[in-house]
């Protein structure tokens, strides 16, 4: 299949097989190799990239389905070789120890900052929810992201969307997000069965 | 409170490669790719105990693309330890091979396809037709060491056993008091967001390279140049970037396999578990039952301290025996006791394969103390504070089963600064919630290492520095970075000690090639002895420096010292070089070097501590508990990188929470786990987990760098206990299975239990 999509600013033509997952493709095909697969049923978040500003699990989506659209992976998140203020509170708030979550973590905070740039910290840590660390306890990474949305709201240099997020799927999921403020997801970032979503039954 | 003169330890630094993680920059084992490279898919036994009586891989090799396929049939079938990082080493019972013929626990090694790309060895797997002749399934150790239970290995399933007394019994007062409890600690999966991987090459020279994310480049080399009856120099072992470990990347699971393979095929082979091979396949916290009792004085002081441990190995020992036999160690580096005996065995099950996991033993035997402990406290009708104050180790006692010196160990200020910056005594007077949601608070005391030394074990670590002709250094050490900033805390030792930028120290990796021995990242000796090591080399470096400037201006040593990145007279007429001239100067004018190479020998192993405070919020009516507060103290010696030791706290309270409430590898009654990988293991996310405060005491007057002591294992070994004795402090329960489910708490209060 014939691909045309646009990533990291730079439209791109593959041919790729129409089932060939996302993620497979930016590491394989492109060599974008920040992308990192940790479980592979959208559970760990460790590949979220943004498509069309919106954040998901890049091994839940097939290729055919950014046909058209933009796509943002972590090699894309500085510009003109300046750090994004997110990366730069990251490293400044120790929110990066093994480094194997930072880059979906980058990119779910990303998406959460291009549509509210000064979240709460409840909308910060639902946000996060689908983004899984081992290493920090999630405290530094938060305060990362708050820190970038006070940069951002002092003026500090930020690139924005280019288009409005658009609202709305169905179900649990989206609802528990939308309730925080956060634009919802499609490709199961926020699964059904994710504590944050109110499920008690672990 | 950092020390005063320091210029550069105690500061907050973000890690060194952190820039290269946050662009995507770094280069994962995962994302390594080798000329010709083949790729690598396991088949793991999908039922828990069967002969494997026949393997067709014909269907599998007729795929296009599928190079070979290996098991039991065609691979070497020599046993070996994955544990030993020593020729010879003890308890390192040797009882797994590359491919098994015998499935032993759902996940064990059955086959491998090897292909010329992932998809390809992933679909051929499942073409290749294993017949399985089952055996009974031995789920628990109960079952495995009931009379007549078949032998999951030739030896049976006691798989080690010990007896340990410390001190005589003392004669008790009739009004004593005795509590005896059971307390479960859940398989866990250590839950590395980096997969398990690992690359292999086989060159023509006979010469074979492994890159693996390992904790010990010189163990991996001993475990297969062994078992492949090679030359511990014809077996290269590299250190590759590590996405987590928390243990479960210690011991040598895929290097042996994934060498074999690259081998066999002569071409390069990397091999990529997915997750739920990662949870089932690898290694897990071994699960651990311990009946605690304890006596003690009717004025609460202990007396008497009677330990029976299980420990549930699985199917192969791995470092089970010694990991029990940690478990051991723990209670006489927190608590003075009289008498203190235990008895540990630890059982083959058809179960995943335990392993080391961070903490090795001290937070599974200190979750069942410190619940132990709340119970005689609720007994005694004593704040759970005041008892442990009655009991704490002092500084510089002596660890009665060790016989080695405690060093200055501050649990009890770590206890006291707690209690009052959390407002314990406060929190525990003013009972709050209502008849629904229930608030308690609950705390633990933690007691762990600092490296491996002990009498009859030593702990050294060797390193080699040179001093670039512009005055940088490189300090060459077989360091395992984790994650946690490893190379960073040895920069700024290095930057300390040789007063300069720690922008001008760089660090390696391990490779066994190049970098000098060490033995590896455990055991939490890498800031204790491989940082004191750093802090020896860049010593004898600075000596070294003004050796050379002697010889170049011509003048005694003694009238030089090394100072703020240069060699300047103290006395006599005033001269200074820069670092960087001297080493020219050394170069062109003497055909002298600026290297130095440094072994530090560990003398002492003090306890490292926590102490550890937390809230809970628990709803009776569905079970849900959540943590609403938490503290944790630690008595750290000095922090190197705050920024990082408070990282590692918070961290590891993340895992200890997970551990007391949700994470377990449950199986099902014919040992299987479910479907799914973080689908069906929770482990602790963003909005579940609460705000945690960090409190370090610090001091001086142990061996490490700078006094600095051990953080990562230590910060995790109370978090479960605190959380556990919070509920049962809300509750009135005396919960003691973890995890400490929804279900547990709505059945025990179904039950009655609680008030």
């Amino acid at each position: 299949m014939r691909l045309s999509f646009e990533v990291n600013g730079v439209r791109r033509e593959l041919d790729v097989d129409p089932a060939a997952r996302l993620i497979d493709v930016l590491r394989d095909e492109l060599g974008l190799t920040g992308t990192k697969e940790g479980c592979g049923e959208g559970e760990c978040g460790a590949c979220t990239v943004l498509i069309d500003d919106r954040a998901v699990d890049s091994c839940l989506v097939i290729a055919a389905q950014v046909r058209d659209k933009r796509v943002l992976t972590v090699e894309g998140l500085a510009r003109d070789g300046e750090l994004d203020v997110l990366q730069q509170q990251f490293i400044d708030h120790g929110a990066v120890q093994c480094g194997f979550c930072t880059p979906g973590m980058l990119m779910s905070a990303k998406a959460l900052l291009l549509a509210h740039p000064q979240p709460s910290e409840r909308q910060i840590r639902v946000a996060l929810a689908g983004n899984l660390c081992r290493c920090t306890g999630y405290g530094a990474i938060i305060a990362a992201v708050t820190a970038a949305g006070r940069a951002l709201a002092a003026g500090g240099e930020a690139w924005g969307p280019e288009s409005a997020a658009e609202p709305a799927a169905d179900g649990e999921a989206s609802r528990a997000l939308n309730e925080a403020g956060v634009p919802p997801v499609f490709g199961g970032l926020l699964s059904a069965d994710t504590p944050a979503a109110g499920d008690d039954s672990r | 409170m950092t020390q005063s003169g320091l210029r550069v330890v105690g500061r907050d630094h973000p890690i060194a490669d952190a820039a290269l993680k946050v662009t995507g920059g770094l280069v994962y084992g995962i994302d390594m790719d080798l000329p010709r490279m083949l790729h690598a898919r396991l088949l793991l036994s999908p039922v828990a105990h069967a002969h494997i009586v026949g393997i067709d891989a014909s269907k599998a090799l007729a795929l296009p693309g599928v190079i070979a396929v290996f098991s039991h049939l065609n691979a070497p079938a020599a046993p070996y330890s994955r544990y030993r990082i020593l020729p010879g080493q003890a308890l390192c019972p040797e009882d797994e091979t590359l491919f098994t013929a015998t499935a032993r626990f759902v996940g064990d090694r059955v086959a491998a396809v090897v292909a010329t790309d992932a998809q390809t060895a992933a679909d051929a797997v499942a073409l290749v037709d294993v017949d399985y002749e089952e055996l009974p399934e031995l789920l628990t150790p109960e079952a495995a060491l009931r009379e007549g239970a078949s032998p999951i290995h030739p030896a049976g399933n006691l798989l080690h056993e010990f007896d340990q007394t410390v001190g005589e019994p003392i004669a008790r007062r009739a009004d004593a008091v005795t509590v005896t409890i059971t307390v479960a600690t859940p398989r866990l999966h250590h839950a590395a967001i980096e997969p398990h991987l690992c690359l292999a090459d086989y060159d023509e020279s006979g010469k074979l390279t492994i890159w693996s994310p390992t904790q010990s480049v010189f163990g991996a080399r001993t475990v297969v140049a062994d078992l492949f009856g090679l030359s511990y120099n014809r077996v290269r072992v590299i250190k590759v970037p590590m996405g987590g470990s928390f243990g479960g990347k210690q011991e040598f699971i895929l290097e042996p396999v994934t060498a074999f393979m690259a081998m066999a095929t002569k071409r390069p082979v990397k091999l990529v578990l997915d997750r739920a091979q990662c949870i089932a396949g690898t290694m897990v916290r071994p699960a651990t039952v311990s009946r605690v009792s304890l006596g003690v004085s009717r004025d609460g002081r202990l007396e008497d301290v009677d330990v029976d441990t299980v420990l549930d190995a699985g199917a192969y020992a791995t470092s089970s025996p010694d990991y029990a036999g940690m478990m051991a160690h723990k209670l006489t580096r927190l608590y003075r006791v009289p008498h203190y005996h235990h008895h540990g065995r630890v059982a083959y099950t058809t179960t995943p394969v335990g392993g080391g996991c961070r903490g090795y033993g001290a937070p599974e035997f200190v979750t069942a103390l410190e619940i132990a402990f709340d119970q005689v406290a609720r007994e005694l009708g004593i704040d759970p504070i005041d008892l442990r104050l009655q009991n704490l180790v002092q500084p510089h006692d002596i660890d009665a089963l060790s016989g080695m010196s405690l060093g200055d160990a501050r649990v009890r200020e770590c206890l006291e600064r707690g209690a009052e910056a959390f407002g314990w005594r406060e929190r525990l007077r003013t009972p709050r919630g209502d008849e629904r949601r229930r608030i308690g608070v609950g705390m633990a005391c933690g007691a762990h290492k600092n490296g491996i030394l002990s009498t009859d074990f030593p702990d050294f670590s060797t390193m080699a520095m040179k001093m670039n002709e512009d005055g940088s250094v490189a300090l060459s050490a077989s360091l395992h970075e984790v994650g946690c900033g490893t190379r960073t805390a040895m920069a700024l030792i290095v930057a300390e000690e040789l007063e300069m930028s720690p922008d001008l120290v760089s660090i390696t990796e391990a490779d066994s090639d190049t970098t000098p021995y060490d033995f590896g990242c455990f055991g939490s000796r890498v800031t204790y002895v491989c940082g004191a090591a750093a802090r020896g080399t860049a010593a004898a470096l600075k000596a070294r420096l003004v050796e050379l400037a002697a010889l170049v201006m011509q003048r005694p040593a003694h009238e030089l010292r090394a100072h703020d990145g240069r060699v300047e007279a103290v006395v006599g007429p005033a001269e200074y070089l820069p670092y960087g001239a001297v080493v020219m100067a050394a170069k062109t004018r003497l055909s002298e070097d600026a290297f130095v190479h440094y072994t530090h020998r560990a003398t002492s192993n003090p306890g490292a501590y926590s102490v550890q405070f937390a809230e809970v919020s628990v709803d009776c009516a569905t079970g849900l508990t959540t943590v609403t507060d938490f503290l944790a103290v630690g008595d750290v010696g000095q922090a190197i990188n705050r920024l990082m030791v408070e990282g590692q706290f918070v961290g590891a309270v993340q895992m200890g929470i997970g551990s007391a409430l949700c994470e377990e590898v449950r199986l099902d009654d014919r040992g299987r786990p479910p479907a799914g990988g973080f689908k069906t293991y929770h482990i602790v996310n963003a909005p579940d987990m609460p705000k945690v405060r960090v409190l370090l005491v610090e001091h001086e007057g142990d061996e490490g760098p700078y006094g600095a002591k051990s953080v990562g294992e230590i910060a995790v070994v109370p978090t479960a206990a605190a959380v556990v004795n919070a509920i049962n402090q809300a509750l009135g329960t005396s919960l003691a299975d973890l995890p400490v489910t929804p279900e547990k708490i709505v059945a025990a209060l179904a039950q009655g239990q609680g008030d």
